[in-house]
Parts: structure tokens; sequence; C-alpha cells
């Protein structure tokens, strides 16, 4: 799929189109529809100036050689002005009779015969003044002529060419900052009408911070059905995570019964060889089982969107149990929770971390654990475990945290519970830190997480 | 002491039963969770060792109705369920230990005795009275440094009045604590094991309150 550019270029092109094309038709039309009206204009006031001119022809004799006579100059002074640009002239039988002294020497230039229906003909010609001539016809039978006169009034086009153009030029104009309105309105129509898309874009961002699971608010009737397909999508796609997991963790838990009997049944055999092998190996399959058990999970959500969860509960939980479970030891555990602290991820996946580390410290201590989480910068918390056990040399405490690790092999516990801890942190994108506590003096494990 | 081990799996609950028997309590086993609650709620056990994917009714349901009915025995959950959170769940809803399967039946053993030890009070391993001395990890007991033999049922008997000694302890209680339910109890067997205590013990610790019990206190 090739880049299909962006929808406010694609809309606001469109626009500009649509608009140009709308405006240059209208221009044109417009133009055409002024020069009829102004043309219109003119052939009254010419058929004006026939009319008057036809009015004022006498034809005092009579025979061949019957003189023709203006009764009377026309009104209009123009046709006084020589090369006025507005003329007359009288012919008959091809010949001409009479003409305007505006026309001075010369003749409006011939046509053909002009029909006898009584019409008004026009026809174009050069002007005596250069430029277009508008020349209007008509043949007149006078009651007294013995032949049919073809009167003729002319006007030079320029005039009318002139306010056609001065029509056009203002129109252009007027039309052109109209174009720039319409432009600005549809972009303007565009930004606002791709607001909901924003939104989107910012829900969307929402979700993948992890701020909500699914695209909140209302858009729309076109953007909703998107979101609502989108927001099912999510729906489903946490269904199957969830069931995955689920499944994972019933095959796990199906293991681990089977596994206990195979290990005590091995634990009574005769062969000690065979039966240590099989501990060692059985042992080995419960890590294997654990360690991706826990990555699968944390691998499944630590990616997935959405997910918070209070801390404080989280921590309380485990503050009340640890002492519980280690009541041989008398444990005084302090707990300090930062008000509103929320992580980023599975509520199991942070008492799984926490849970570690505490019982770690509940082994190793003498009596005292300290258990604190607060904001650690933008976007990350940080939970200490500090206890006032011995504690593990700097140079060994990397070493804790490869996988199977076990310091003291006399204290009970998998040896892998700081390795899970290191890796579950890193599938969240945080860390796990050892180092010496320097109030209580024994090991202080500082956990790093993202924070929502 | 007597024992309730609630497990479905045949294999396990079989295995379980035998290894608390040597060690040595009186076990009884229920395979599912309806039956558990039942004997839980009617029986008198030291312990119950408690399983959490039951059939019929879920194990930690079956824990919070004994709490509620105002069971207070110790009980240790083993579960195939091991996180954190359901750790935090389990001991929430009422239990006294957790262990993860698979587990190590030492493991197993040595946190129900200390489970039955605290219940009844005691801190140490080793229970005295007098000159008499149980060691719970090894079930062993000695007379002023001397070793004892004994049976799996007088060491019961003795155990359970060790737990509980200052105490008067009748004759039906000892019975319901020494034999597991299927057994065929006669509360006249009692009087012959004390008789027998009496005499391989050679010291005058265990006190017969006439028509009410046995004490155990130092001579």
């Amino acid at each position: 799929m090739g880049r299909v550019g962006s929808l406010g270029r694609r809309l606001l092109a469109l626009a500009v189109v649509w608009v140009l094309l709308a405006l240059l038709v209208a221009g044109v039309a417009l133009t055409d529809l002024f020069r009829r009206h102004v043309e219109a204009d003119l052939t009254r006031a010419m058929e004006q100036h026939l009319d008057q001119l036809t009015a004022a022809l006498s034809l005092p004799g009579q025979g061949a050689d019957q003189p023709l006579v203006l009764a009377r100059e026309l009104s209009d002074p123009r046709f006084e002005r020589p090369l006025s640009g507005l003329y007359w002239q009288v012919s008959q039988a091809g010949a001409v009779r009479l003409r305007s002294r505006s026309l001075w020497d010369q003749d409006l230039p011939g046509g053909g015969p002009v029909p006898a229906d009584g019409a008004l003909h026009l026809r174009r010609a050069v002007a005596p003044e250069g430029g277009t001539l508008l020349i209007w016809e008509r043949r007149v039978s006078l009651p007294d002529a013995d032949q049919p006169l073809d009167i003729a009034v002319a006007a030079n086009a320029a005039a009318l060419e002139a306010a056609t153009g001065n029509f056009a030029r203002v129109l252009a104009l007027s039309l052109g900052v109209l174009a720039l309105g319409l432009l600005a309105a549809a972009l303007v129509q565009v930004r606002l009408g791709l607001v909901p898309l924003d939104r989107l874009r910012a829900a969307l961002a929402d979700l993948r911070a992890g701020q909500s699971t699914r695209v909140q608010g209302a858009f729309p009737s076109e953007v909703q059905p998107l979101v609502d397909d989108l927001n099912q999508v999510l729906a489903d796609n946490a269904d199957m995570v969830e069931r995955a997991r689920t499944q994972a963790g019933n095959l796990a838990h199906a293991l681990k019964t089977p596994l206990a009997v195979i290990a005590n049944s091995a634990h009574s055999m005769a062969d000690a060889d065979s039966a240590r092998l099989i501990a060692v190996e059985t042992e080995r399959m419960r890590r294997q089982i654990d360690h991706h058990l826990s990555r699968a999970r944390a691998a499944a959500m630590a990616r997935g969107a959405g997910l918070r969860v209070s801390v404080a509960p989280a921590l309380a939980g485990l503050a009340r149990t640890i002492p519980r479970l280690h009541p041989d030891r008398d444990i005084a555990l302090d707990l300090q929770v930062s008000d509103g602290l929320l992580f980023r991820g599975e509520g199991q996946d942070l008492q799984e971390m926490v849970g570690n580390l505490l019982d770690n410290a509940a082994k190793w201590c003498a009596g005292r654990i300290q258990l604190s989480a607060a904001p650690a910068g933008p976007g990350q918390l940080c939970i200490i475990v500090a206890d006032n056990g011995p504690g593990i040399p700097a140079d060994r405490r990397a070493a804790v945290l490869a996988r199977g690790t076990r310091l003291d092999e006399a204290v009970p516990g998998s040896g892998l519970g700081l390795a899970i801890v290191d890796d579950l942190a890193r599938l969240y994108g945080g860390s796990l830190e050892l180092d010496e506590d320097a109030a209580l003096g024994g090991l202080s494990a500082r956990l790093t997480l993202p924070r929502a | 002491m007597r024992l309730l081990v609630v497990e479905d799996d045949p294999q396990l609950r079989e295995q379980l039963r035998a290894a608390l028997e040597a060690a040595p309590y009186a076990v009884d086993t229920a395979p599912d969770g309806e039956e558990a609650a039942f004997m839980g709620e009617t029986e008198p056990y030291d312990a119950v060792v408690l399983d959490l994917g039951l059939p019929r009714r879920d194990g930690l349901s079956v824990l919070r109705g004994w709490r509620a009915a105002g069971r207070t025995m110790p009980v240790l959950i083993l579960t195939a369920r091991g996180t954190w959170q359901e750790k935090v769940e389990g001991m929430d809803a009422g239990a006294d230990d957790y262990l993860a399967k698979p587990f190590r039946m030492e493991e197993l053993l040595a946190r129900v005795r200390a489970l039955i030890r605290r219940a009844g009070g005691q801190a140490a391993a080793e229970i005295t009275c007098g000159p008499v001395a149980l060691d719970t990890r090894a079930g062993r007991v000695t007379v002023a440094g001397q070793p004892v033999t004994l049976t799996a049922h007088e060491l019961r008997v003795l155990s359970y009045l060790m737990h509980h000694q200052g105490r008067v302890i009748s004759r039906t209680e000892l019975t319901e604590h020494v034999y597991a339910q299927d057994f065929d109890r006669d509360s006249n067997t009692i009087e012959v094991f004390i008789g027998r205590l009496r005499r391989k013990l050679g010291v005058d610790v265990i006190h017969t309150e006439r028509g009410l019990g046995y004490r155990l206190a130092a001579p």
C-alpha cells in the first residue's frame, strides 16, 4: 500500500479545484451576459436613431433623380462630428444617397443587399477610424420613393468592448477576492472537520501510554463506527490474551502436581543415584515452569495497553502476609507508600516482584524490613525493600541476579527470586538494583517501574 | 496429633498420607471441597493441609467457611498456584502457611510441625516436660537424655499431651486426636496406651484426674 497522503490536503485540493472551476465558469458566463446586455442596449438606441432618421427623410420630387433630403438634423451631435464613431448612411439601389457628416468623405463599408423584410439586420465591418464597426440596416419603402431605401446606422464597437472589458476586470477582481474567501473558509472547514480525528489520535496516544484500555469519548457519526470497531478489537485482543494466559497458567499448574508426585516418589526410591537425578531434574522443571510462566504473563501484559494498578493495596497485602509466612523470625515491617501512586501494569506482576524481594529480605533480615514506594522522575516509580540482614557483598550482587544462583543453599527458596524480579522489571522497561542500605545496613533492593 | 489432608490428586494424596503417618500423625483425607468442608467443621483436627484447586468446592471458600464457623486449627495451603497475589489471598482467607507445588516432603513436614507447635504455644522444636523431651523434628523421645522407643500410637498420645501440657485432656479428646476417622475407635485402648507410656517413660509425668482425663506435668 502506497502513501495515501493527508486527508486535509486532499479535501483542500478538491476545494481549490472546485472553487476555481466554479468561479471561472461564473466569470465567463457573467461577462457574456453583460456583453449581450450592453449590445442589446446599443441595438435599442441605434434602432431609435434609425427610426428618427427614417422619419426625417423626405423626397420632395418625382422620377429617377428624385432628390433625397433630410428634413431635420438627427438629435445626437456625434453624427455631426467627423469620425466620431457614430454614423448613418442612406443608399438606394446600391448607390449612396446621403450620409452623416461624421462619415466625412467615406462610405460605410459595403455589405450585401439588405433583405426586404423590414427587419433590422446587424453586420460587422472595419470602422473608418479603425476598430470594429457594428452596422444596423433596414430596407425601407417610402411611399414617395420609386425604389426602396437601405437605411444604415453604425457605431464603433470600441465603447462596447471597453465597457465589457471594464466589467470583466472588475468581475475578475471580485471573483478573485471571493475565491480567496472561499478557500479560507474551506481551510477552516477542513481543520474543524478533522478535529475529531485529532481527538481520536490523542485518545490512541492515551491508549498506548496506558492511560486507558479503550478509546474514550463520543465521536461524530462518521468516526464513531471506527472507534466502536477499534474498541471491539481491543476488547477481543484483551480477551484473547487473558485466555492464552489462563491456558498457560492452567498448563503450568496442571504440571506441578504430577511433578510433586514424581519428586516424592523418587525420594523413596532404593536407587540413590536415580533418585538424586530425578530430584534435580524435577527441580529444574519446576524452575523452568515458574520462570516461563511469569515471563509469558508479563510479556503478554507488559506491552498491553491501559493497565494500571494502585500500589498501596498491593504492597499492604504483601506487608500483611510476609511476617505471617515467617512467624519464627518476628519481623517488624515498616511500610511507606506515597498517596495515589499507580503502577502501569499488572497488579499480579507488581506483587510478584515485590513479594520475592520481601521474601528474600524476610529470610535474611535480623527482624527489620523497610518497604517504601514513591514517584521517581517523570513516568516512573521507585520501590525500595531494605533489611537489616548481612547484605550481599558488592562483587557478588551481579551474580545473584543470574538465573538459578543461590548464595546460600541452606536458606530455603528457589534461588530464582531475584532473577525473576530482574526479568519482570526489565519486561516492564524498569530495573532492579542492589545496594547496601545506609540506614539499616543490610541489602537494599531498588525497583524502578513505570508509573501511570 | 490428627491431620486432615485435602488433595484431589489420588497419587499425591496417598504420598502425603504415607509421609504424615510416618511422622507419625493420624491422617484423614478428603478428595474434594465439599467433603473437606464437612470434615473440617465436624472433626477436631490439629492441622490441615489444603489444596486450592479442588473439585466441587474451591479450597479458599472451604477455608473461609471454616474460619467463619470459628474453626481455628492451623491450615497449610499446598497448591500449584504459587504467585504472591495468590499467597496474599490465601493468607487473607485465614491460612497459616503457604507452600507451592512441587514441594519437598521434608519441607512440608517441617512446616506442619511448626504449625502444630505454634498452635500449642510452643516456640522451640524440642518440647520438654521435666526429664521427658520430645524432639518434634525427629519424633524422638528421651528421658533424662536416654532414648525411649515408642510405637506410632504411643508417640501420638504422648505428643498430644506434650503439646497441651498442664491442661486436663479427656479420653474422648485424646481419642479424637490420636485416631484417624476410619479407625475402629475404642477409648479403653487409650488407657492401655497410657499404661504402656508410664511404664516406658519410667517417670511420673502423666497424671490421672479422676472422671476428667489426663494431665501432663513435671513430677
